[in-house]
């Protein structure tokens, strides 16, 4: 490939938040040798450890994927919850529904049934970024608030299932539970369709002209206007593709480990795909190996915190860290960049017009 | 003893050597050149003089004495000021407010007004800089603008001034009128360093230039012994050939290949313009006009990306007026535009994807997938036949000089055998060399019988390549002119807004 300077640079950032963690843990009272061991081991140290890691690193793969898609055309989407959510609930819908039809045309109707309607959730902040210009930030914000509480009212409403504690649909048909792939593990086959996922989006930004007009609008929007591009539609289809995954995220949650839609259940896994996308550098590679690294420090935090008296919140430190320090590093690099680039005699009078305009 | 004296100055950037061994005097109430190419090291020197860096080795003597000079503001105290050539003045104060801004006399916390007014008035009859001290900033032309930049170092008691290039963005009379300005502060005991690359200016205003090249000086002249061959030599090493041009072919054998018609933008807060003009085949049409009057106006109504766009565009006879930009392109409208780096490239991008940027679908094969191999090797071919030095087309277009990713741009709009090519400011920020390389391709493209409509500030480029020259100002073509009876001075006039019927053809 490239370089691999990018991947050692995202190693020492993720090795020097570990160490500012462990920094804390010992200031806190506790042995950080000690918790990074039974965090590995919980993570890695067996089979069934390791399932769960990668169970917990499905969804983070999806919205990974969902967020790396659209920062690459340079939209900031942050509205993947939403999608997840809209998408998880239609899944579910078709799920206990259409209860008459065999296990696979079933299992691939309430995906498709996901996938679209988190795309179409995708296309209303494209549609209004593309065709009026107003900024998909705050769009796709609100948006999440409308599709969380949308989703709630939805099983608390029309879809309310008597006798249940929580807010909650009733459970999809047994044939569209998705198959276990581990004894003892809930790591089930959506994990495959997140792995076939990172090789299709992998190829859509290499190989074809959708990937091509999303680097040039990412990179340079003026310029791919001038070229005539069409940017309006790239920015349409980005942002379905990108609700489509997050609607994909939301129906493997649902087929494959609630077996229904519980109101308010992802808490986040959305918005953790900026975190994948920003520390797999908006490749789909990187982000399936920073939702694996992500995966396995949730999944080890939470046997940790039963083995050891750390809580599982300093292990969100950490996490917290890992994005500090990968932003910090990647506002460095541009900064380093800046610098270099207005000190080559070719960059000096535009950098000097820059600077003075 | 010199008034300024430069000794040994070296300064390095990481991999660029930019000042080597500089050393040069300035005379006390002498106006001294420094000319030299993009990336010469004129820049660098002047920053080096004005303490925005600083040197690595050598010394800075003023009056006979050691400075160092650590920031702007040391050299201020020294005496020193510069005029940029992109002015640092608050558009939405007055000109009095401007001048003082930063040093302005104060009633305790308040502002002064009246000794304010009164020393901008005294300032400027001092030194025969008319100016009113009450008008807005904004409402100012240019020229103006600039003797506000001026003043400003004179307030702080400037007694060396640096211009920066600048003649730049003023019209031939506004040149005019700088020398004189420029005349009557060195009389009244000033001294300039004046940076340029116009070599006219060197001889019309300057005792002596020093001539730099590659960060290095080759030559300090008396303007009265040399000629403008002489130091266009020292500048590029060689003897520099102007472009020859054949005449435009017969009237008869001339096609409109672009027609405007009334063409209206009324884009938002953006001046309205109104512009008729016509490209014939084999013509290089010339616009001229300071910027700012309606030139970005007109390309992005040419090449389709403005909004409220009214009149007509024909391409070869049919209207392209509400086509998009790409079927523009598909029709045979190709552009050099004015900024490269954002307009005409994307610098995160290989040379190879900039180039492919204008037919990459048509490339596609089924299910939109790219043939990349295909599409680098046409580049390479592209890379020799344009002759753009990079090691090869996976290079990014960032990290090339301004002469060679203008190739790329060249390279990517020529390569479909266009029938209209727009250029805007092709040449500007290119050194001599690739600068000829661009004007050989547009006479080469006029030769071939494509309508060539070139936009430039450049009035000298103008001249030497336009078949005709038409005159922008205000958003209106006021004047055009044939080569033959073009001159500088009319040209400037029309610059000027000021028409003479005998003028419009």
């Amino acid at each position: 490939m490239k370089s691999l300077a990018p991947i050692i640079r995202t190693v020492l950032t993720i090795l020097l938040a570990l160490l500012v963690g462990g920094i804390i843990m010992q200031l806190s009272g506790k042995d950080a040798l000690n918790a990074y061991g039974v965090l590995l081991n919980s993570a890695f140290g067996n089979p069934r450890a390791i399932a769960n890691t990668l169970l917990t690193a499905t969804p983070l793969i999806f919205t990974g994927l969902a967020t790396l898609i659209a920062f690459r055309a340079g939209i900031f989407n942050v509205g993947v919850e939403g999608s997840l959510y809209v998408g998880a609930f239609a899944a579910a819908w078709v799920g206990f529904t259409f209860t008459g039809l065999p296990a696979l045309p079933l299992i691939g109707l309430c995906f498709s049934a996901g996938a679209l309607v988190g795309g179409l959730w995708g296309l209303i902040p494209g549609y209004l970024k593309a065709r009026l210009r107003v900024d998909e930030i705050v769009t796709t914000i609100m948006l999440n608030y409308v599709a969380i509480l949308f989703t709630d009212y939805l099983v608390t409403g029309p879809f309310f299932v008597p006798g249940m504690a929580n807010a909650m649909s009733a459970q999809v048909a047994e044939q569209a539970q998705l198959p276990r792939l581990v004894e003892r593990s809930q790591l089930n086959a959506s994990f495959i369709l997140a792995l076939v996922s990172v090789i299709v989006v992998a190829w859509l930004l290499r190989r074809t002209t959708l990937g091509y007009e999303v680097k040039t609008i990412g990179s340079n929007p003026l310029f791919a206007r001038w070229m005539g591009m069409p940017v309006a539609r790239t920015i349409l289809l980005v942002m379905f593709i990108s609700g489509l995954l997050g609607g994909l995220a939301g129906a493997g949650q649902v087929l494959g480990v609630h077996y229904r839609f519980v109101s308010g259940f992802s808490r986040g896994l959305g918005f953790d795909g900026i975190v994948v996308a920003l520390l797999g550098r908006n490749s789909p590679l990187g982000a399936l190996l920073a939702a694996l690294f992500l995966g396995a420090l949730r999944n080890g935090s939470s046997t940790m915190e039963m083995f050891t008296q750390i809580p599982r919140d300093l292990i969100d430190i950490v996490i917290a860290l890992v994005i500090f320090f990968v932003a910090v590093e990647i506002s460095f690099g541009w900064l380093k960049r800046r610098t270099i680039a207005a000190a080559t005699p070719e960059a000096e009078q535009k950098g000097q017009a820059d600077g003075l305009a | 003893m010199s008034f300024l004296e430069l000794r040994g100055i070296r300064k390095t950037y990481p991999g660029v050597l930019a000042n080597d061994d500089i050393s040069l005097h300035v005379e006390a109430g002498e106006i001294h050149g420094l000319v030299g190419e993009n990336g010469a090291g004129k820049s660098t020197l002047m920053k080096l003089l004005y303490g925005m860096e600083q040197p690595d080795a050598g010394e800075i003597r003023l009056n006979g004495k050691r400075v160092m000079i650590a920031n702007p503001q040391d050299a201020i105290r020294l005496g020193i000021g510069m005029v940029h050539q992109h002015f640092q003045l608050v558009p939405s104060l007055t000109v009095a407010e401007n001048i003082a801004l930063g040093a302005e006399p104060r009633y305790g916390p308040f502002l002064n007004r009246f000794r304010l007014r009164r020393q901008v008035q005294a300032l400027s009859e001092q030194f025969g800089l008319q100016v009113d001290p009450n008008a807005l900033v904004s409402d100012l032309p240019v020229g103006l603008q600039q003797r506000v930049e001026i003043l400003k170092m004179l307030y702080r008691n400037a007694r060396l001034l640096i211009l920066d290039e600048p003649s730049a963005v003023l019209t031939p009379q506004e040149v005019e009128s700088l020398f004189g300005v420029l005349r009557r502060l060195v009389a009244g005991g000033c001294t300039a360093i004046f940076i340029t690359h116009k070599l006219y200016e060197i001889m019309a205003l300057c005792t002596r230039a020093t001539v730099l090249r590659r960060g290095r000086v080759v030559g300090t002249v008396q303007t009265v012994d040399t000629t403008p061959s002489e130091i266009a030599r020292l500048m590029v090493g060689h003897e520099v050939e102007a472009p020859v041009i054949t005449e435009a072919p017969a009237d008869g054998r001339r096609r409109p290949r672009l027609e405007v018609r009334n063409l209206q933008i009324t884009s938002g807060s953006r001046r309205a313009t109104q512009i008729d003009l016509t490209v014939f085949g084999g013509e290089i049409l010339g616009i001229a006009g300071v910027e700012g009057n309606g030139q970005q106006e007109l390309v992005e109504a040419l090449i389709g990306v403005a909004d409220g766009v009214s009149g007509e565009v024909l391409l070869d006879g049919e209207s392209i007026t509400r086509v998009p930009t790409r079927t523009r392109r598909e029709r045979g409208l190709a552009l050099i535009p004015e900024d490269r780096q954002t307009e005409g490239l994307s610098k995160a991008m290989a040379i190879w994807e900039n180039l492919s940027a204008g037919d990459y679908y048509q490339q596609a094969q089924g299910l939109g997938v790219l043939p990349l191999g295909q599409m680098r090797a046409m580049a390479a071919g592209l890379l020799n036949r344009f002759d753009i030095r990079a090691t090869d087309e996976r290079v990014g277009v960032g990290t090339l000089s301004g002469g060679n990713a203008q190739k790329v741009v060249i390279a990517r709009e020529l390569m479909r055998d266009p029938s209209v090519l727009v250029a805007v400011q092709p040449t500007r920020g290119l050194d001599i060399g690739a600068a000829g390389f661009v004007q050989e391709q547009l006479l080469r493209l006029r030769g071939a019988g494509v309508g060539v409509l070139l936009i430039s500030a450049d009035l000298d480029e103008l001249l030497a390549l336009s078949d005709r020259i038409a005159v922008l100002f205000n958003g209106r073509i006021v004047a055009q002119f044939p080569r033959a009876a073009a001159t500088r001075e009319q040209i400037g006039l029309a610059m000027a807004g000021k028409t003479m019927s005998e003028n419009i053809l």
